[in-house]
């Protein structure tokens, strides 16, 4: 139809004509692989016929993963691997998070609140230091004060371990070249991939338990601190750096005295991402025995108890608060005014802590009170069973949300997991490389096949089709949502305040306590799943689409608007046009985020992957989960790079 | 110390701190052809950057700073003049030529006697100040100290004099974000002076700076420079700025040293077009001195009219002249050298050689 007219020629009146070719190859780029992708699928169905991925194909790694973790478990107690190495790792991690959570619990109730209040009164003034003695209080009315207790000393070796890991890996990659090139792309991988990936590897070297859970926090919160370390001393001030030179600083001296204090915001900000990661991970780790909250609201979840899963779930969703406002506090504060009784105000702390820890072991009273306790399941899972009764289904006109789940389920899912199962293997690879090819580059064209065919040789391209479709039903929800909230965000800027805060609260929480409402409200199942998920990434979309829109060139805005355009021929004509990058970027976090939760969905009955990794942690089939585990993260690469933008990309839509 | 072999002190070092000779700096694939070839070395920029991807920031500059003067390297932005102080004391690595201090080889110091060079002997002071922002004004001053493992509390007390001499008095305790451009660039100074250097490199340390509060520096410059008499190198782009503060400036071009003289022999004797253009619009009168206008005295003219020194500027002639109405004589030591008339002095300020012809050459 439109074939013959492509943008150049439409626009002959381009003022240079290299831009000019640019964007012609732009144009017909896309129609020559559209092109290209038809006549393979024709090719395709007549040489390859259609059907799911071939047996032949298969490689089972069952058989040498179970062998791998049979050995494991034999020479546990006798190899010198283990007894010498990873036994001595194992043992310092029980006794670092039995020490602090002793020590944790001779402060006793009062000594852990005074010391929460006083630490946050000091980094981050009064207002947050109240917020944080009624957030501990919450902890302990709601009976959470021993599961609390637990999630905050392995939270805080986690995070001693991540920074310390995370900053050495950081300071290698900021002050040498080569080590930034190799461990720039490992950090970027692993920050796409799903938390749950994180859990096999470690279980099938340590065996479920604290050490197991642990480690996976640990890996999967140093990333963060390790990047922004490096980011921070890579980008210290030239000038000062040239001048402390001037003055004849030794290369340790100009490491301690200038670079690392340069990058101090920046060190901080890893360290407020890696406790944010810390505390989501500590949570979801309770499937490999974390214990503490995340384990009460799994336990709760297996039974579909909302009302347990509530009551661990709200002393997570405080922490979570407290520790994000506390660290991003500490980060404003930073250099604003000279603190100079900082050692006082930390003097009184330590004391008035002291004090009160120590009237709290005088009057016998460690742990907290029975009697201050509210039980909050009763009446809750009362609400939960009229919801039950009253709103999942036959509610005039609008339907229950039962309802909603299953036609959701039924016209939506079903279809899509159908049709993406029904598709030619070749053809979803395809697919894929040319999705890839269109937005990216050759090269994440080719990881994202080529994670794809190694999801069809370790034998679970059903499942993981499966989880795609919720995947792409989730994603495409989250857009829609996404874009329009984000959009009208940045239009109205009272809307945005409005908003803003709620997203602050959102992006904070952990996966897991997402699961708890969409129980509630949906049952269990895949649509509940696919909901939690949709919840979860979209204050990521929202942020970034209001971001990039708000970013638009304000002289572009106003040109277009002094031509007489009106607000609808701006939006569609200047901001979304100029504000592409950042909706490409909203599109590729909504992918990432939207699988991290639909993997964790395996826990209330959302199949696929995400239930094959969580059957084989419960029942010790490690061969099963390592290779549901090993999918979800090819699965994870093949989406991450798919919707991977480039820099290319970027030259040329900066020509065009 | 180690007694270093001093290689070839070049020519008179006797009276020079800094000596630099046929000095090079080529950025780019293999640089060290680029001087070595003469063919490549006469090379223009463009030529010489397509036929060896290479850019000579610096070409074959020889110069001395003499003890006690403010030498001024005066150019266009990329015309190499920062490079040129950079590679003083190594702060970029020279490709090729001779660098002494006090007649020691710059270039072939081991590490451990480049950072006694920038501890001890040339502090630098930087167009953005480059001062570390988590600092207070006092502890920034003491840096330079700090570094060199002075203790404490003497390097504060230092420090802290010298925040008064650069009359920043009751700002010690703030941050550098929390001052003005001119007062952060007081603390780059005092930081500077702190570590009493021999030589002070000051690289466009103004040119940030609003035309007021610059002129306020820069009479800050001259008056520590009165007061201690310490060597100055200082880079600028603003011609007056050189003309004021300089006691002799070299005018770069393209990296190539095109002028090196006093100001009044810039002003005055321009070596090419490029400097005569570059100094059209100065104030000649108020740059040259009584000298260009004079003529030989005429019987009777050697006891009458207005005595000036011969230093004195052809502003300060004119001046006498129009207030007596009559010529003005040039003294020195009681001998008068010679007259300046208005034929003379309109000569000077129209830039129109004098015809009366004169005395001293």
């Amino acid at each position: 139809m439109t074939a013959t007219v492509t943008p150049a020629s439409a626009r002959p009146s381009s003022p240079a004509a290299a831009r000019g070719v640019l964007r012609v190859f732009a144009g017909h780029r896309g129609r020559l692989l559209c092109a290209g992708t038809a006549v393979a699928l024709v090719l395709g169905a007549v040489f390859l016929g259609g059907g799911g991925w071939p047996a032949s194909l298969v490689a089972d790694p069952s058989g040498p993963l179970d062998r791998a973790g049979d050995w494991i478990v034999d020479n546990r107690d006798g190899h010198p691997l283990f007894l010498y190495f990873l036994g001595h790792i194992s043992n310092a991690v029980v006794v670092s998070v039995r020490a602090v959570y002793l020590a944790l619990l001779a402060l006793g109730w009062a000594g852990v609140t005074a010391a929460a209040g006083l630490v946050a009164w000091r980094v981050a003034g009064v207002r947050l230091a109240l917020t944080s003695v009624a957030a501990i209080a919450v902890c302990g009315l709601l009976g959470m004060w021993v599961p609390t207790l637990q999630t905050l000393a392995l939270m805080v070796v986690a995070v001693a371990a991540s920074v310390l890991l995370g900053g050495l890996l950081g300071l290698t990659a900021g002050l040498s070249d080569r080590m930034g090139r190799i461990l720039r792309p490992v950090l970027d991988t692993m920050q796409v991939l799903p938390a749950f990936a994180y859990l096999l590897p470690v279980v099938l070297v340590f065996g479920i338990g604290v050490p197991a859970a642990v480690l996976a926090t640990v890996v999967y919160a140093a990333p963060p601190m390790a990047r922004l370390t490096a980011l921070g001393l890579r980008g210290a001030d030239a000038g000062v750096m040239e001048a402390v030179a001037s003055l004849g600083a030794t290369g340790r001296q100009r490491l301690l005295t200038a670079r690392l204090p340069l990058a101090r915001k920046e060190l901080l900000l890893g360290l407020s991402q890696s406790i944010m990661m810390a505390l989501g991970m500590a949570v979801i780790a309770s499937v490999i025995g974390a214990g503490g909250l995340g384990d009460r609201v799994y336990q709760a979840l297996a039974s579909v108890d909302v009302g347990a899963a509530l009551a661990a779930g709200v002393p997570i969703v405080l922490l979570a608060v407290v520790l994000d406002r506390v660290t991003g506090a500490a980060g404003e504060r930073l250099g604003a005014a000279p603190a100079r009784r900082a050692g006082t105000g930390w003097a009184v702390a330590l004391v008035v802590t002291a004090v009160v820890a120590g009237a709290g072991r005088l009057s016998g009273r460690l742990s907290w009170p029975d009697g201050w306790t509210v039980d909050i399941a009763e009446p809750v899972n009362g609400a939960v069973d009229w919801m039950t009764a009253h709103l999942y289904s036959g509610v005039p006109l609008v339907g229950g949300t039962a309802d909603w789940a299953a036609r959701f389920t039924t016209w939506v899912l079903n279809p899509l997991r159908d049709g993406l199962q029904w598709l030619p293997w070749w053809a979803v690879l395809l697919t894929v490389g040319a999705l890839a090819l269109l937005i990216g580059t050759w090269r994440t064209a080719t990881t994202a096949v080529l994670a794809m065919a190694a999801i069809g040789a370790l034998g679970v391209w059903d499942p993981a089709l499966d989880t795609l479709s919720q995947v792409l039903a989730a994603v495409a929800v989250t857009l829609v949502l996404g874009f329009a909230l984000g959009v009208a965000a940045a239009r109205s800027t009272r809307l945005g305040r409005v908003l803003r805060p709620v997203l602050d609260v959102f992006q904070t929480l952990p996966q897991f306590v997402y699961l708890i409402p969409v129980v509630a409200l949906f049952g269990v199942g895949r649509a509940p799943a696919v909901a939690a998920a949709v919840v979860y990434a979209l204050p990521a979309v929202v942020r970034i689409t209001a971001q990039g829109v708000l970013a638009v060139d304000p002289a572009a805005l106003e040109s277009s608007r002094s031509l007489g355009a009106t607000g609808r021929q701006q939006l569609f004509q200047v901001q979304l046009p100029l504000a592409r990058p950042a909706l490409l970027l909203a599109v590729n976090q909504g992918v990432v985020l939207v699988l991290a939760v639909v993997v964790i969905g395996g826990l209330v009955g959302g199949g696929a992957l995400g239930y094959d990794a969580v059957f084989g942690l419960a029942q010790g089939d490690l061969a099963t989960g390592l290779v549901a585990g090993a999918a979800i993260v090819c699965l994870g690469l093949a989406l991450d790079r798919v919707t991977q933008p480039t820099e290319r990309r970027d030259l040329a839509r900066k020509g065009a | 110390m180690t007694t270093t072999p001093h290689t070839a002190p070049p020519r008179d070092a006797t009276e020079s701190v800094f000596s630099v000779r046929d000095l090079w700096k080529v950025f780019g694939p293999k640089a060290e052809r680029v001087p070595a070839d003469p063919e490549l070395g006469a090379l223009g920029a463009t030529e010489l950057r397509e036929r060896t991807g290479c850019t000579a920031a610096v070409r074959d500059v020889s110069f001395d700073v003499r003890k006690g003067e403010v030498f001024v390297v005066m150019g266009l932005s990329g015309s190499g003049k920062s490079t040129l102080v950079r590679c003083l004391t190594r702060l970029i690595e020279p490709t090729s030529g001779t660098i002494a201090i006090d007649g020691e080889d710059v270039l072939s110091m081991d590490s451990g006697r480049l950072r006694e060079l920038r501890r001890h002997r040339a502090a630098m002071v930087f167009q953005h100040f480059g001062l570390l922002p988590h600092r207070t004004v006092l502890d920034n001053v003491a840096y330079g100290l700090e570094i060199q493992g002075v203790g404490r509390g003497e390097r504060r007390e230092r420090a802290a004099e010298f925040v008064t001499k650069v009359g920043l008095d009751g700002m010690e305790h703030r941050r550098p974000s929390q001052l003005s451009g001119g007062q952060r660039q007081r603390v780059g100074l005092a930081r500077a002076l702190a570590v009493d250097p021999e030589v002070l490199l000051f690289d466009e340390p103004f040119s940030a700076l609003d035309p007021l509060i610059r002129r306020d520096m820069q009479e800050e410059v001259v008056r520590l420079h009165r007061e201690e008499g310490r060597t100055m190198v200082f880079i600028t782009h603003d011609l007056n700025e050189a003309l004021k503060l300089g006691d002799r400036i070299a005018l770069m071009r393209d990296g190539r040293v095109v002028q090196l003289g006093t100001p009044e022999e810039i002003v005055g004797e321009p070596a090419d077009e490029y400097v005569r253009d570059f100094v059209r619009d100065v104030p000649r009168e108020q740059v040259l001195t009584v000298r260009s206008a004079m003529r030989p005295a005429l019987a009777g003219e050697y006891e009458a009219g207005p005595a000036l020194a011969p230093t004195a500027t052809v502003h300060e002639a004119i001046e006498a002249v129009a207030r007596t109405g009559a010529n003005a004589r040039i003294v020195e030591d009681g001998r008068c050298l010679g007259v300046v008339d208005h034929a003379g002095l309109l000569g000077v300020v129209a830039g129109v050689p004098v015809t009366t012809g004169r005395a001293v050459a």
